[in-house]
């Protein structure tokens, strides 16, 4: 209970003691004015009061605008205790400060900082500026009311945040003064007025009003009625079969009548004009109808009308209704027909004749058929020969409207004969007037059109020449033709320039200029033309003409077909390319080949060429082409320098024969007939078929030498393992000593070298021990052994065909001599050169001349590892 | 004038003969163009004149034309009032209603049936006004005809304006009388049906009065706001 009875009263002690605090805090300096909206471009003068106080004097005080402090000549002294101060506001300065402070620095002024420090805030602005070009509008709803006013006017806009400018618009009626008004700070504002006060006069105007001051528009004052934009009339459009060249309008006005006079315009058109026909307004006037005369018959007509207040020539238009379309009704053509036709010479003495003709200008109505009389020429009369023969026309109603050719006949005419063609274009409701073409005999080539001239315009080709002065001349047809498609127009005989209608672009047309005379049709003239040219659709594929060259190449291509072409070609050019260089070589329009000269011999060439018109270019494909290493001739001189060389060493191979016999195949004692073959206890002296023991060391040196020469099928394996062959690591310790090992018995390979536990990485040590005695024991164990002990340490892979050769050694050792000197090459493979080679042979020639080996038997040992 | 006289110096002492001659065409110059000055003088005159009677025969126009407006709004309004007060609606305007102003229009001069049309236009706005109460709670809020009458009546009260301001422009000198008998006297409170009766004989009245004060106007023309010009005629 306690608790709650103190709560209150301690909230009214800390109230009181708020009170008495904000009045002990009392300023002694007070600015005046208080809250300034400054007009910008003014002095503003700002007074600071000095009060309760003698502490301080106007001369202890001073001025700051936000940070900066004001020169004392701005300073204006009042009294003795108010100073005031001028600042010219040049700019928006909105939200700075300006503070009066105190300079005396005693120390009540000290204790009380507070109370010697004034401020405001000021805002600075300009006044509102007069709105200009107020307009006024009000748009009729859908319901057609017409439930208020906006209006729209302008301003500088000159105005700042802190000092908005707010627009009231305000719609008065003259007679009843009373006051519509809407305030915004755009630019526009509507005002609602129901009902609308048609015929009562309104007063307009908007004020512009801020805390600086306020600015009215001009007033516009007008009738109610004057301000509407009414909606489009709503629109019907008659066609009425008695009259195939008019249409009946008729609208309904938007807005009642005697609400707002209402004024219309109408606007016309067919998908053959050029653009509206308007029907000029005093025609109409206020009428809710109207007839559209002189028009075409069968002939669809967009029809649009749109109205404004009749009393008001600077009214608002409504917009235009909406597009009513209506075709009128079907009449006889009242034109002819458009007769032409296309002469085929083939060269012989008749020429081919297709007679074609276009629809009538005003056909009124669907062409159903065409009518034709054919009639030649007998003793200078026309002599109809089959009478009128009538060509349907079926078309669909999409092709209608589009100019469409007819082909009417195919004649083959005789040189020397002359044809009239008649033609009658028939619709649902009778037949047009005739239209007659003369093929003559001859075409007379007297009268020429001169100077023709095309050139593109917007889409279309102008054709001017320079016309005939013939008595005879009726007129002129301008005929172009593309791609098949053919179409003319006839030009009266005084004009002298015609518009070829819209045409494809990037086509090519030939356009034909033909005087038309009263009984013939003259020579044309031609020219092609574009109407725009672009860039080719592809360029032309190169080739070359035969094969390239040591240093040149002649290239040819084939001119881009007229249809891809899109335009006159003006040159090619020819772009080559060897690594990353690229040259060109510009060439003109009318040739298609060229000859690349100065090329590099033996090199890749990349060759495109790339054909322009004035619109663009376009690459062809790339061509690659490598040139000759040699030049022509130079290949037949190095073949004929060989073939007289080899003349020379076969020749030299004949006269000197015995010579290089001795030099290639130096003669080999025979074994057999060696004193050691004598000596040995184990040999027969007999002429016995020489057993593997006797020949053994011998045949090591054969094979050696046979290696090579007698398979060359080995050739290959030897190559694969030439690195083995090669590697110092692996050679052979004893010169030759490889052909003496079993392949088996020697592979030294380091690809088995992991299966081969027993052998070295590297090195494989195998020998071929030849000893007298300790092989088969027929020699007495007295007897010293002499024995030879061949070792090897090579790493080089025996060949398969060693063993083949060994084998063929052993069996055919009686071949010794014929297969011994081979090829002198091998040991170039093998091991030591040339001079060793023959070293080796001769130290096996010594060796068996000294007796000291007796190589009674000879089994290849499986290098030591495997026991014989 | 001193031009002249110095030419026929000048041609005098040329030619001394001639010098009559002269001064006859010269006097016969100056007629001419004297003659065309006055007539300038009283064709400016009457184009004043027409001049300053132009805002009477302007505010005639619009006059006539708000009028219209009126009229054909008024008829508009029956024909729906009466689509929208459901059956037997045909019937609703054939009972007889007391204190409803007359449609036709009295007095001979073109003051004072203009003035009747003002004072019968003026009694005619407070009916309208309770026919518009009525409505408002017979008729739903969405009722087309509740809008169509808030037209009708604000655009009587601008023909009551337009007219007022007419009269004083045609007869200036004439001040407009106000509704005699004061205050338009209105039916005491009615039940439904003859709350429909009361609004329908209301608009009818009011229909046939519009088009009478229609008719008034266009024969208005021609006779009112010419007064003045006559005036400047005779000058």
């Amino acid at each position: 209970m306690g608790d709650v009875s103190a709560l209150p009263l301690c909230a009214l002690l800390f109230l009181a003691c708020g009170i008495h605090a904000y009045s002990n805090f009392q300023s002694h300096l007070l600015t005046l004015p208080q809250n300034p909206v400054i007009e910008i471009g003014t002095n503003f003068t700002a007074t600071c009061l000095i009060s309760n106080t003698v502490e301080v004097t106007a001369d202890d005080l001073y001025w700051k605008l936000s940070n900066v402090t004001i020169p004392r000549d701005q300073y204006r002294k009042v009294n003795s205790t108010a100073l005031s101060v001028t600042v010219p506001i040049t700019k928006d300065i909105s939200e700075e400060w300006l503070f009066c402070y105190c300079r005396k620095k005693s120390s009540y002024v000290v204790l009380n900082e507070g109370k010697f420090i004034h401020g405001i805030s000021l805002r600075t602005g300009y006044r509102p500026e007069k709105p200009e070009n107020l307009s006024c509008i009000s748009f009729q709803k859908e319901d057609k009311s017409f439930p208020s006013l906006q209006c729209s006017w302008g301003t500088t806009r000159r105005q700042t945040p802190t000092v908005p400018v707010h627009f009231t618009l305000k719609v008065m009626q003259v007679l009843s003064n009373q006051t519509s008004s809407t305030t915004t700070k755009d630019h526009w504002a509507e005002v609602k007025l129901s009902p609308y006060p048609f015929h009562m006069e309104l007063e307009v105007w908007v004020e512009a009003v801020n805390q600086l001051g306020a600015a009215e528009s001009v007033h516009l004052r007008k009738e109610a009625q004057h301000f509407v934009k009414t909606n489009p009339p709503e629109v019907t459009v008659t066609s009425e079969k008695s009259f195939p060249t008019s249409l009946l309008l008729n609208w309904t006005p938007p807005v009642n009548q005697v609400c707002v006079k209402l004024t219309y315009q109408i606007r016309f058109c067919s998908p053959k004009s050029p653009g509206w026909s308007h029907v000029p307004l005093p025609d109409i006037n206020d009428q809710t109808n109207f007839r559209l005369q002189g028009l075409r018959a069968y002939t669809p007509y967009t029809v649009q009308v749109r109205c404004r207040d009749v009393e008001n020539l600077h009214g608002y238009w409504s917009d235009w209704s909406q597009n009513i379309t209506t075709t009128t009704p079907e009449d006889k053509p009242s034109s002819t027909p458009d007769l032409w036709r296309t002469v085929v010479y083939n060269g012989t003495s008749e020429r081919l004749v297709q007679i074609i003709c276009k629809d009538p200008e005003f056909p009124n109505g669907r062409i159903t058929r065409f009518d034709v009389k054919v009639e030649k020429q007998r003793d200078r009369a026309w002599n109809q020969s089959g009478g009128w023969k009538s060509v349907l026309v079926n078309r669909s109603e999409a092709e209608e409207g589009e100019t469409s050719l007819t082909l009417l006949e195919q004649i083959s005419l005789s040189n020397l004969e002359s044809v009239k063609v008649s033609v009658v274009a028939v619709n649902s409701l009778g037949r047009s007037p005739e239209a007659s073409l003369i093929l003559p005999v001859k075409l007379p080539d007297h009268a020429r059109v001169e100077e023709l001239k095309v050139w593109p315009h917007e889409g279309q080709l102008v054709v001017e020449w320079k016309p005939l002065r013939n008595k005879l001349l009726s007129g002129y047809v301008v005929e172009w033709l593309s791609d098949g498609r053919l179409d003319w127009r006839r030009v009266s005989k005084t004009s002298n320039r015609t518009l070829t209608g819209r045409l494809d672009p990037f086509v090519c047309y030939t356009v034909s200029v033909y005087p038309v005379f009263s009984r013939a049709i003259g020579k044309p003239v031609q020219m092609l033309a574009y109407v725009e040219q672009g860039a080719p659709l592809r360029g032309p594929t190169l080739k070359l003409n035969g094969k390239p060259g040591h240093n040149e190449a002649e290239l040819v291509w084939e001119e881009i077909p007229l249809r891809d072409r899109r335009g006159f070609i003006t040159n090619y050019t020819v772009f080559y390319k060897l690594g990353e260089e690229i040259r060109e070589v510009p060439v003109p329009a009318n040739s298609t080949s060229l000859k690349l000269e100065s090329l590099m011999g033996d090199s890749q060439y990349e060759a495109w060429v790339q054909a322009s018109t004035a619109a663009g270019s376009t690459n062809g494909s790339h061509h690659s082409f490598i040139t000759m290493k040699y030049a022509a001739g130079t290949i037949e001189a190095i073949s004929l320098g060989a073939g007289l060389v080899i003349l020379l060493v076969f020749l030299l191979g004949i006269y000197k024969r015995e010579f290089l016999v001795k030099r290639l195949w130096p003669r080999v004692p025979d074994g057999r007939q060696s004193s050691i073959g004598t000596w040995s206890p184990d040999c027969s002296m007999k002429a016995e078929p020489p057993k593997e023991s006797c020949v053994s060391g011998i045949s090591v040196l054969v094979s050696m030498c046979e290696s090579q020469s007698g398979f060359e099928e080995d050739k290959a394996s030897l190559s694969l393992r030439k690195d083995k062959y090669t590697s110092e690591e692996h050679s052979s310790g004893i010169g030759g000593s490889s052909c003496m090992s079993s392949p088996r018995q020697s592979v030294s390979d380091s690809d088995e070298g992991a299966d081969m536990a027993d052998t070295t990485a590297s090195t494989v040590q195998y020998s071929s021990v030849v000893a007298s005695s300790a092989y088969k024991g027929q020699t007495p164990g007295s007897q010293p052994q002499h024995s030879v002990f061949s070792r090897s340490e090579s790493t080089q892979p025996l060949l398969d065909s060693e063993e083949t050769v060994d084998m063929f050694v052993q069996e055919a050792s009686g071949r010794f001599e014929r297969l011994a000197p081979q090829d002198i090459t091998c040991s170039e493979v093998f091991g030591p050169p040339d001079g060793e080679q023959l070293d080796c042979c001769q130290e096996a020639d010594e060796l068996q001349a000294d007796g000291r080996t007796a190589p009674s038997s000879y089994m290849p040992q499986l290098g030591g590892y495997k026991p014989q | 004038m001193i031009g002249l006289q110095f030419a026929c110096e000048i041609e005098g002492r040329m030619n001394g003969h001639a010098k009559n001659m002269h001064l006859k065409k010269s006097m016969k110059s100056i007629a001419t163009l004297l003659s065309f000055l006055l007539l300038m003088a009283v064709h400016s005159t009457r184009m004043v004149g027409a001049s300053r009677n132009h805002p009477c025969r302007k505010t005639l126009q619009r006059t006539f034309k708000l009028a219209k407006v009126v009229q054909s709004e008024a008829s508009e309004l029956f024909i729906i009032y009466k689509a929208s007060q459901g059956e037997g609606s045909e019937f609703l305007c054939t009972a007889p209603v007391n204190n409803i102003p007359d449609p036709n229009i009295s007095g001979l001069e073109a003051s004072e049936r203009i003035s009747s049309i003002y004072t019968h236009l003026q009694s005619f706005i407070p009916h309208l006004k309770r026919v518009y109460e009525q409505q408002t709670d017979l008729q739903l809020p969405t009722s087309p005809m509740l809008p169509k009458l808030l037209g009708v009546s604000a655009n009587s009260r601008n023909l009551a304006l337009s007219i007022n301001d007419f009269y004083h422009r045609a007869f200036p000198n004439l001040p407009l009388p106000e509704p005699a008998g004061g205050p338009t006297t209105l039916p005491p409170p009615l039940n439904v049906f003859q709350q429909k009766v009361y609004g329908c004989m209301v608009l009818k009245t009011y229909k046939e009065f519009t088009s009478n004060v229609s008719k008034e106007f266009k024969s208005f023309r021609g006779k009112v706001c010419r007064r003045r010009m006559k005036t400047n005629a005779l000058f």
